[in-house]
């Protein structure tokens, strides 16, 4: 019993200093392998060698699936980054965000009505044909009443969706079947994005027909053998940890490399040690890991262009959702100088620099840079860090220090304290990248209170213009189709800074108006340009950084490209042993 | 006992009631619901949210709402989960044997670590082996289990590879075969070992107490003078009587069986009941946070009328009535 004692001591007194060990080695670690860090920046990786046949890749995914494995139902991303390797879009998008042919290809003459034709001889993974009646099922799935997942929108364009949603009509009147490779689809009218815009991924009416719609999300061929017409197929689940995905034989577009990829749940915590030691071989990482990861010898990270950006917005009006307008302008924040001079007053390569770790870029435009709409920065301000320009622009507005406080006062000569709002989490590098943002504005003299709110409860205040939010930070990632008006016309509940400017929103729809634009892209684009131009030198928000993606990758793994669109099919992945 | 327990059991009625309002208003009070993380213009609308809050009853009086639920709620009907959109007893189902078998191990682990430490130290109270382990027990104690779990893994499990760093399972063998469960018990015993030995401190000291104790009464000192071996004493007599106090615990560890561990569960990404209340509160899935805060609260009352009529099991000279 003595002995026994003694070796756990023993254990206890191992474990302590193998923690110490491992704080003191990892920085001398670091210094000297920085040089042999390879860090792949193109959006493009070439890859060594042949493509090898068979093996095992795992794949990584940082957060438990909640198991709806269904295009049409899921609600979280890492669902979703499962569904990507065992199911595939009839349209999917290339390096500049156009849509391109998959399984389907199109034609269309006027932008309303749609002729798509199917590849023959796709096969989902029980063998079953997919005809466009499998997209036929998935549309009125989407669009039947009893639907609980949130893909309506993309499917309420569709001529007599609407009907087909309140139960006056048995079938959606703008789809008509040709044949079982042939389909017409027709709009309610024509709109520049109807395509993009439109809902893209087959359900297998073979399995999923008889289930009535309510319980679909709940039912097995959703939850634990769902299928799909993509390379790999799901052989076995476990629940909230893994997946084990096997070749499909049967696979319409070309071979498949690997035999099998197992997906993987692995904690945060875990990530830097499980990649070190080759126990995933791909993975995507958060910024904060990045400089973690770069001096791990068998591991390759990639970066390529997201689709989300950050600002902090101006709380400038209150929007009624009643009436869908912004029913009340608030005076604070109007003095077009002073937001200016507050963009001014940021560092933001400074910023994102310390808090991004070099995997962000500055943006000056409410357009992340790999849209084809994007504004190049010779066209905009790009308000290089200037607090002397910043603190003139606050004394031609008014905004003068008179009681000698160290703080400027408003042009009335009352107090102003800028009240500045963040989201809390877990995460304890918020509190310190939003204070380091009222520091910028209080060296120009502008007094700046912090309050870091609980994040739920944070976009429930913004949303209804809670009176204590005046400015604040925030997100938005946009989708292939680049269009802007959702988040940023006057009658939109996420245009959240309520900006109200009649010009600009008629920019916005003269883009998506097909009588102004027709079909021609680049006269849609220098509308948008226009746009960005106006919003950018109103700075209703002040447009902070884009984020970059960043995927880890065993040295072991080859086959892979990576654009704005996302990654290259995963039938071409394959690994070295 | 049949008495005593019957009158416990009523007893129950109006504190369930009393937790399950607690339980709603706490819930209904935390900031936000289900629907406002979903905020995402890629693939949803505002309409479709206010839609759903309808659907799913959140406009709806607060009373209505309560009274809804707690209905349902007794009848064994405990909702649909908002994030995995199946019943709420589904998704407990389907993790609580992961949690069960966790906490057994981890269980057994603590008895045995408490019981090898306890017996030393109450056999040699006031030396350097006995300190030693009040010592460690203390520090174990004091080290939030979030750090050991990634001390742990960081050293068996990326540096001494012995065992893997997460999950519950190793995906590739086969459902039912030796081999299975074999991989099953590899997956579990380093967070079982986590659990359990970060928790053996109240056990160990709580029974070197009752074997200080025990070793200065009568009945040892008789048997002392009978001549019966010192071992025997210790390893019969006296542990037998300082047994009974522990069985208090048991009522506290029948809940803490069941709810998981919330922390070291995550970070393993050990798919048990633990794991699944931390992401319900994250992702405000009521049904399925305020079932489990029920269940957990059901659970300990239980947990406790049994420690109870245990003790009056074990110990003659305590009388339930």
């Amino acid at each position: 019993m003595k002995n026994k004692s003694l070796i756990w001591l023993f254990a206890i007194i191992l474990v302590l200093s193998a923690f110490l060990a491992a704080c003191g080695g990892n920085d001398s670690d670091t210094a000297t392998e920085e040089a042999d860090t390879d860090e792949g920046t193109a959006d493009e990786k070439a890859t060594e060698g042949e493509a090898q046949q068979g093996g095992t890749m795992v794949y990584g995914i940082d957060a438990p699936p909640e198991g709806l494995f269904s295009s049409a139902f899921y609600g979280i991303a890492t669902d979703g980054e499962v569904i990507d390797l065992f199911d595939e879009p009839l349209i999917d998008y290339n390096e500049n965000l156009e849509p391109q042919p998959n399984v389907a290809s199109w034609e269309t003459e006027d932008n309303k009505v749609f002729n798509f034709t199917f590849e023959e001889g796709v096969k989902w993974h029980n063998g079953e044909e997919l005809t466009v009646n499998d997209w036929v099922f998935a549309l009125e799935t989407i669009a039947s009443p009893d639907y609980d997942g949130p893909r309506y929108t993309n499917v309420q364009t569709i001529e007599g969706a609407e009907a087909f949603r309140k139960g006056e009509a048995d079938s959606i009147s703008g789809i008509e079947v040709v044949s079982d490779y042939e389909i017409t689809i027709t709009f309610d009218q024509a709109r520049v994005n109807n395509l993009t815009n439109l809902w893209v991924y087959p359900l297998p009416e073979s399995v999923l027909g008889d289930v009535p719609v309510a319980e679909m999300s709940a039912s097995e061929w959703v939850r634990s053998t769902p299928i799909g017409i993509g390379p790999f197929k799901v052989d076995n689940i476990v629940a909230g940890e893994s997946l084990e995905l096997s070749k499909n034989e049967d696979y319409w577009n070309g071979d498949v490399n690997l035999d099998k990829i197992i997906v993987r749940v692995i904690d945060n915590s875990s990530v830097v040690g499980a990649l070190q030691n080759g126990d995933v071989d791909m993975i995507s990482l958060q910024p904060v890991t990045g400089p973690e990861v770069e001096p791990l010898e068998n591991v390759e990270i990639v970066t390529y262009p997201g689709l989300s950006y950050y600002f902090v917005g101006f709380k400038l009006g209150v929007f009624d959702n009643e009436t869908q307008t912004i029913s009340e302008e608030l005076p604070k924040y109007q003095s077009k100088e002073l937001r200016q001079a507050m963009m001014y007053a940021i560092n933001r390569q400074e910023w994102v620099d310390a808090f991004f770790f070099g995997y962000a870029n500055v943006i000056n435009k409410p357009v992340p840079t790999s849209h084809w709409n994007a504004a190049d920065d010779s066209e905009l301000n790009t308000y290089e860090y200037d607090p002397e320009k910043a603190k003139s622009l606050l004394d031609e507005a008014g905004y003068v220090d008179t009681n000698d406080d160290g703080f400027r006062e408003d042009p009335n000569g009352d107090e102003f304290v800028v009240k500045f709002s963040h989201y809390a989490t877990g995460n304890p590098t918020f509190e310190s990248r939003a204070q380091a943002i009222t520091q910028y504005w209080n060296e120009v003299g502008i007094q700046t209170e912090l309050e870091m709110v609980e994040v739920n409860l944070y976009y429930d205040m913004i949303e209804k213009d809670d009176p204590s939010i005046e400015t604040f930070f925030g997100g938005w990632s946009t989708a292939a189709d680049p269009d802007p008006s959702g988040l940023w016309k006057a009658d939109q509940l996420w245009n959240y800074p309520r900006y109200n400017n009649p010009e600009a929103d008629q920019l916005l729809d003269d883009a998506l108006n097909i009588d102004i634009v027709g079909t021609d892209q680049q006269a849609r684009a220098d509308l948008y340009i226009e746009w960005q131009k106006i919003v950018n030198e109103e700075v209703p928000m002040l447009y902070i950084a884009e984020l970059e993606e960043i995927k880890a990758l065993n040295k072991r793994v080859g086959g892979t490209e990576y654009d704005v669109s996302g990654q290259n099919n995963p039938a071409e992945w394959f690994v070295t042993e | 006992m049949l008495k005593y327990s019957i009158r416990r059991l009523l007893g129950m009625i109006p504190m369930l009631i009393l937790v399950s309002i607690v339980v709603f208003s706490l819930a209904k009070m935390m900031p936000g619901d289900s629907l406002s993380g979903e905020i995402d213009p890629l693939n949803t609308n505002p309409e479709y949210i206010a839609e759903m809050r309808e659907k799913l009853g959140y406009n709806d009086p607060i009373h209505i709402q309560y009274f809804d639920w707690i209905t349902g709620f007794a009848q064994g009907d405990f909702g649909k989960s908002t994030r995995f959109k199946i019943p709420v007893k589904d998704v407990i189902l389907e993790k609580l044997p992961n949690t069960l078998f966790l906490g057994l191990t981890a269980l057994f682990i603590t008895y045995v670590l408490a019981f090898m430490m306890g017996m030393y130290s109450g056999r040699k109270p006031y030396t350097i082996g006995d300190n030693a382990i009040a010592g460690i027990n203390y520090i174990m104690l004091a080290i939030p289990s979030f750090v050991a779990a990634v001390f742990a893994i960081y050293l068996f499990s990326f540096k001494l590879d012995w065992f893997p760093f997460g999950g519950s399972v190793d995906i590739l063998v086969e459902k039912g075969t030796m081999e299975y469960w074999f991989s099953r018990l590899h997956h579990v015993l380093l967070p079982a070992l986590v659990l359990g030995a970060m928790s053996t401190a109240s056990y160990t000291q709580f029974l070197r107490n009752d074997i200080i104790e025990n070793s200065r009464k009568d009945f040892v000192r008789t048997a002392r003078a009978k001549g019966t071996p010192m071992k025997k004493i210790y390893n019969v007599h006296i542990l037998r009587n300082s047994i009974i106090p522990l069985v208090t615990f048991l009522g506290f560890d029948f809940a803490a069986l069941i709810g998981g561990a919330i922390i070291t569960e995550s970070i393993f990404t050990y798919p048990g009941i633990g794991q699944l209340f931390l992401e319900s509160i994250l992702s405000r899935d009521y049904p399925t946070l305020m079932a489990l805060t029920m269940l957990l609260s059901v659970l300990t009352l239980v947990g406790n009328l049994i420690a109870d009529i245990l003790y009056g099991v074990v110990d003659p000279r305590i009388r339930l009535d």
